[in-house]
């Protein structure tokens, strides 16, 4: 079965880099992405990244073609003393056929001081809707608004690689101290969004476990694709359907980037569509 | 075809003879001796070694003890590799018995995995079962089973239960057979040589043409360095469960015979030992 995805340059003209994705709905209605269309979306990521000083930036494997997105964000985090959100009391590590897989298991988390990272809370929205182009993303900030403990600047590091078995992007993360002691399980969790965290856990469209990172060999948090195709293809489809063009990598960071506390600025979407915003900044 | 079947068994009986010392820099109440284990090549080492820790902890204070990990002539080995990966990566051409030194203390995490119960084992296992039927069948028979299917398949690797495992493994070995094989081969080539972890990719066992692909075919394509040179001396040696197959070898029967019980062919290349 070929894949369905395909980038292909318009070639010519105003605008000509942008490139339209064919999208061809195959008679099995699942929507994959290939490694060269990965490629492709990458690409336009990172120069659209490059003009929002998004921070983005492509990493390549020596001695092959193989590489990932790679971003890191410094975030100011309150050490809050109430206890970690019970995991266990989620339920069983009930394994449906239609699930993903176990969740991990979290054998009494109840640790003494829980890392309550600052994900934006409703009144102080941040980024997204922020106007500010000149923000150093490194310094990306929320701030915890519990009051009482001291501050704690952890850097997390975000990579996106190409998953061939799923055929969708797979994100990757880990987060560190200055000192560079690497954050636990139990505290990557406890920095989830509450309203995330609890989505996160009672329906495992993605489940957030430790694993090797193909390439590096490192361990990194992972955000389990299996269950990409599905929640990307009404995206895919009402993009079709519209005759937009889309950004599959886009798309889909937009959706489970903010689970890990990874914001996608709005902005992109007026690169994406220049003809749709009034006076915005064309390409070069 | 009854040698076949035979494949099967022998994989999946394969042993290596461990030994485990204790990392000498371990503080201790007394000395600790050396513990002996036949290690099952297709299991996974946090599943198999209660004992070794058992044994050790006997000569420790509670106090000295964090999570065990275990170490190879300097390097931490991978626990969520397949014991035969770790033996036949590392210590292919050495003599028996393999010696794995265990520590309590200073756990690697730059390098290794956490893995603090049996659960963390399994769902590592069962996602790399589902990730190889994504592979082979566009994961529609691993998510028609049912979930005591998948249960059955862990509790068969967990307990050395090769019936029981294979009642339901070998669904995920069929296809349909106009195909002539899976959709795509679930492999992963490990090499010591460079950075990377391992190479894996999109392959098909049949190409277009109906040509079947052998495991020569595989490595031409992913990982040509590792063939020999016309009329060259062999510089690697291509390892799989500690045997070294023909070249010829059709893909899909490899996948079908020599995988893992995680449904993965995995493929070791590391130098010819020059004696």
């Amino acid at each position: 079965m070929k894949p369905i995805f395909s980038c292909s340059d318009r070639g010519g003209g105003p605008g000509s880099e942008y490139l339209d994705l064919f999208m061809m709905l195959p008679a099995e209605m699942s929507w994959m992405l290939d490694e060269q269309s990965f490629c492709h979306c990458c690409q336009l990521l990172l120069q659209w990244s490059q003009q929002l000083k998004d921070g983005w930036s492509w990493e390549g494997v020596q001695g092959s073609e193989d590489g990932y997105l790679r971003k890191t964000v410094l975030r100011s985090v309150v050490i809050d003393s109430s206890p970690v959100w019970d995991l266990e009391g989620s339920g069983s590590q009930s394994d449906t056929h239609t699930s993903c897989h176990s969740r991990p298991d979290q054998q009494g988390q109840e640790t003494e001081q829980a890392l309550c990272v600052a994900p934006e809370d409703g009144d102080s929205v941040r980024g997204d809707i922020d106007d500010d182009d000149d923000d150093d993303d490194d310094d990306d900030d929320g701030v915890c608004t519990v009051s009482g403990g001291s501050g704690q600047v952890l850097q997390y590091e975000y990579h996106i690689l190409f998953s061939c078995s799923y055929g969708t992007p797979v994100l990757y993360f880990r987060a560190v101290t200055l000192e560079g002691r690497s954050l636990s399980l139990e505290e990557v969790w406890s920095s989830v969004h509450q309203n995330f965290r609890l989505r996160l856990q009672q329906s495992p469209l993605n489940t957030i476990t430790l694993q090797e990172h193909p390439l590096l060999g490192q361990p990194f948090f992972m955000l389990h694709p299996c269950r990409t195709e599905e929640f990307m293809r009404p995206v895919l489809q009402a993009a079709q359907n519209q005759h937009r063009p889309v950004n599959y990598v886009l798309s889909w960071l937009s959706v489970v980037g903010p689970l890990v506390g990874l914001e996608v600025p709005l902005k992109y979407s007026t690169l994406l569509h220049p003809a749709a915003s009034l006076g915005s900044t064309e390409p070069d | 075809m009854a040698d076949d079947k035979d494949v099967l068994r022998d994989v999946w009986f394969g042993r290596i003879p461990t030994c485990f010392t204790l990392n000498q820099d371990e503080v201790t109440e007394r000395e600790a001796e050396p513990y002996y284990l036949l290690l099952p090549r297709v299991s996974y080492l946090p599943l198999v070694t209660d004992k070794v820790k058992k044994h050790f902890l006997k000569v420790m204070k509670a106090e000295d003890v964090e999570e065990m990990w275990l170490e190879y002539e300097g390097t931490p080995l991978k626990w969520h590799y397949p014991i035969g990966v770790l033996f036949d990566l590392h210590a292919s051409n050495t003599v028996l018995p393999w010696s794995i030194t265990v520590h309590f203390k200073n756990f690697p995490d730059r390098d290794l995995l956490h893995c603090t119960s049996n659960s963390v084992i399994e769902a590592h296992f069962m996602s790399s079962i589902k990730e190889a039927d994504a592979l082979k069948h566009k994961s529609q028979v691993v998510n028609d089973m049912q979930k005591k299917d998948h249960k059955q398949l862990w509790m068969g690797l967990q307990n050395d239960k090769f019936d029981q495992f294979w009642a339901i493994n070998r669904k995920l070995m069929e296809y349909p057979t106009e195909e002539g094989g899976f959709r795509y081969i679930p492999f992963r080539i490990y090499q010591t040589m460079s950075d990377r972890p391992f190479i894996q990719k999109l392959f098909r066992p049949v190409s277009p043409e109906g040509n079947v692909h052998t495991l020569g075919d595989l490595l031409k394509e992913m990982y040509p360095a590792a063939l020999p040179n016309d009329g060259e001396q062999k510089r690697y040696q291509v390892v799989i469960h500690g045997i070294e197959p023909l070249l010829e070898t059709p893909l899909q029967w490899l996948s079908e015979h020599l995988s893992h019980p995680d449904n993965f062919l995995h493929i070791c290349v590391i130098p010819t030992p020059t004696d």
